[in-house]
């Protein structure tokens, strides 16, 4: 007589989440995408680099020649980091990556034609989203944020202090982290939801949000940067016509603001959860 | 999770943690001297620690800057600098190097000014005794004191703090200053009023930095007028002038709900100001140049006017017209 094998428990939602988040972080991490990742969080150490050496062989560039004749205003490390931040990484690389890898938890499975294995396997289908998500998020702050505080540690000392400079940084990483979950969370969503995700989180990011932010109005309360770039304690850019625009229509929601990114992060991770357990994936044949 | 992803994460983990550990070493410790000097000018040393306001010029660099040779060009000789270069051998362009002043609370405010610079002891001194002054030696320090007039003027002291160095106040001022100079209580050991310091005095050539609810409440202001003055803590200002000129002020208020209003308060007022500044490209150009920034508790105005702006602004004979 054959003796009889009892199945293994099924395995708890968290529980499974984390397996799923080992799982997904080998395979994130070492895809074709990370080339971009590198890429476009690289680019700023390069840059900060290249201001390093180019300060250290002499070169005038922090005298912001506004005459043409003499020197008008001092441009300082901080004041330079604090640039950086804005522009390369606050509404660049963090709506970017958010969409980019966000999109992508669900939709690669599905493209891949490899959410059947997902789902066949005992364990809760959302916590297959939030394992994605975990392992989308660790992926993400362990390349953005050693390329941020390399490019402290390049670009502050410049006519700056790093210590004065400290408490900026460890806000500049709680928020940077901030706007990767709640973009993540975001992006989580529309990847499990619709069909052309991709599409649906660029138009978001550099079509809605844009235009929402350039314009007085409630409709900015439509978007995440305007609760994120409220928080950041640099001194907003002023180039360009939308970021003028941006600059002129600005009010800060303040700390209110953390309340509501709050929301919006549980809110779509939720949904996105909610999605994928009842949605029906059809492979395409 | 296999091998090379543990190595990654170890790797960027200590990337964080090295770039952590450096800026908070920096923050509590203000070590690395080569990347961050110790805050603000020594002469700090000698502001006693409960100073409401200290202040500070680089006079040297705001007379040799571009801007005060424009306007040097069109105002009349000053015949007060020159009578004050006779009689104390100070010539206020090339002679002082930076004056730092300081407040103190108290039932009178109670001023200091320490100035560095090329000066001569003897000629300072003569002159302040044939003023009525009596000299004294206070801690090694010679003071040269004069008593208060009946007609109402206060004590003055004039003190030589240390070769090249001098201290004006009035006596008990003084003589606090060289106290906590010599029992390290000065300014330099308020952490709060230093790291705004921090923050503002390497990239502009004079600021100012105080308490603002302290110099409000001893003011004597009508109640009408303190029930408008916004609940502000601390405050900081500063400028940078060369060609042209940057600044900006900052104010901690005392909590986000009376930041977030000074804010819209400001935003409100830059909006009003730029309708109305239509007409005049000099005014629209000058509120262009300001910025509204700051979370929390924190609100900055900052600005930039470039050299062509005061061009415009200052009068014509200010600046030198280039011949074609």
């Amino acid at each position: 007589m054959m003796p009889t094998r009892t199945l293994p428990p099924t395995p708890g939602y968290l529980t499974s989440a984390v397996r799923v988040f080992e799982l997904s972080l080998s395979e994130m991490l070492w895809s074709r995408r990370t080339i971009f990742m590198a890429l476009i969080v690289g680019a700023p150490v390069v840059i900060a680099l290249i201001l390093r050496m180019a300060v250290s062989l002499g070169l005038p560039i922090f005298e912001n020649d506004i005459r043409g004749g003499g020197t008008a205003v001092r441009m300082t490390g901080p004041a330079i980091f604090g640039l950086m931040i804005w522009v390369f990484y606050l509404r660049f690389t963090v709506p970017v990556l958010g969409v980019f890898y966000g999109t992508s938890l669900m939709a690669d499975e599905v493209e891949d034609k490899t959410i059947t294995y997902l789902f066949a396997r005992p364990i809760p289908r959302g916590a297959v989203l939030l394992g994605k998500y975990l392992a989308y998020l660790a992926c993400t702050i362990l390349v953005v944020l050693p390329s941020v505080v390399l490019v402290y540690l390049l670009v502050v000392p410049m006519r700056g202090s790093l210590g004065a400079s400290f408490i900026d940084l460890l806000k500049d990483l709680a928020l940077l982290s901030l706007g990767l979950a709640v973009y993540g969370a975001v992006f989580a969503f529309v990847g499990a939801k619709f069909k052309r995700p991709l599409l649906v989180g660029l138009v978001f990011i550099f079509g809605w949000e844009q235009a929402a932010l350039a314009f007085p109005g409630y409709m900015r309360q439509f978007t995440v940067a305007y609760y994120l770039q409220g928080l950041v304690p640099h001194a907003m850019p002023r180039d360009g016509v939308i970021n003028l625009l941006q600059g002129i229509f600005r009010d800060t929601p303040g700390f209110g603001g953390l309340f509501w990114l709050a929301l919006i992060w549980a809110v779509f991770l939720a949904l996105g959860v909610y999605v994928v357990e009842r949605r029906e994936y059809v492979l395409e044949q | 999770m296999n091998k090379n992803t543990r190595y990654f994460m170890a790797g960027s983990g200590a990337i964080l943690a090295a770039g952590l550990a450096t800026g908070l070493f920096a923050y509590y410790g203000g070590g690395f001297a080569a990347l961050s000097a110790s805050t603000g000018p020594t002469e700090l040393s000698y502001v006693p620690s409960d100073a409401a306001v200290i202040a500070y010029a680089d006079v040297g660099a705001i007379m040799n800057s571009e801007l005060r040779q424009r306007i040097k060009q069109v105002l009349p000789t000053q015949e007060g600098q020159e009578e004050f270069h006779r009689e104390t051998g100070i010539d206020i362009e090339r002679d002082i190097q930076y004056v730092v002043a300081a407040v103190t609370p108290g039932s009178t405010h109670s001023a200091l000014l320490v100035a560095r610079g090329n000066f001569n002891p003897t000629q300072l001194e003569t002159l302040a005794v044939q003023h009525g002054g009596t000299a004294e030696l206070y801690r090694d320090k010679r003071l040269v004191s004069r008593a208060a007039q009946p007609e109402g003027q206060g004590s003055g002291t004039l003190a030589f703090l240390e070769p090249g160095l001098i201290a004006i106040g009035d006596t008990a001022t003084i003589k606090r200053a060289i106290d906590a100079q010599l029992s390290a209580t000065s300014v330099t050991s308020n952490d709060e009023i230093m790291t705004l310091v921090a923050q503002i005095e390497r990239t502009h050539n004079a600021w100012a930095v105080g308490r603002f609810d302290v110099l409000t409440s001893q003011a004597n202001l009508p109640e009408q007028v303190l029930r408008q003055i916004p609940p502000v803590k601390w405050f900081a200002a500063a400028g940078h002038i060369n060609g042209g000129v940057s600044g900006m002020v900052r104010v901690e208020a005392t909590d986000d709900e009376a930041a977030e209003l000074l804010r819209r308060q400001v935003n409100g007022a830059m909006a009003f100001g730029e309708m109305m500044s239509r007409s005049d490209p000099r005014a629209a150009a000058m509120l262009k140049s300001l910025d509204v920034s700051g979370t929390g508790k924190s609100v900055q105005l900052s600005f930039t006017v470039p050299a062509e702006l005061l061009q415009m602004v200052l009068p014509a004979g200010a600046v030198p017209v280039e011949q074609p």
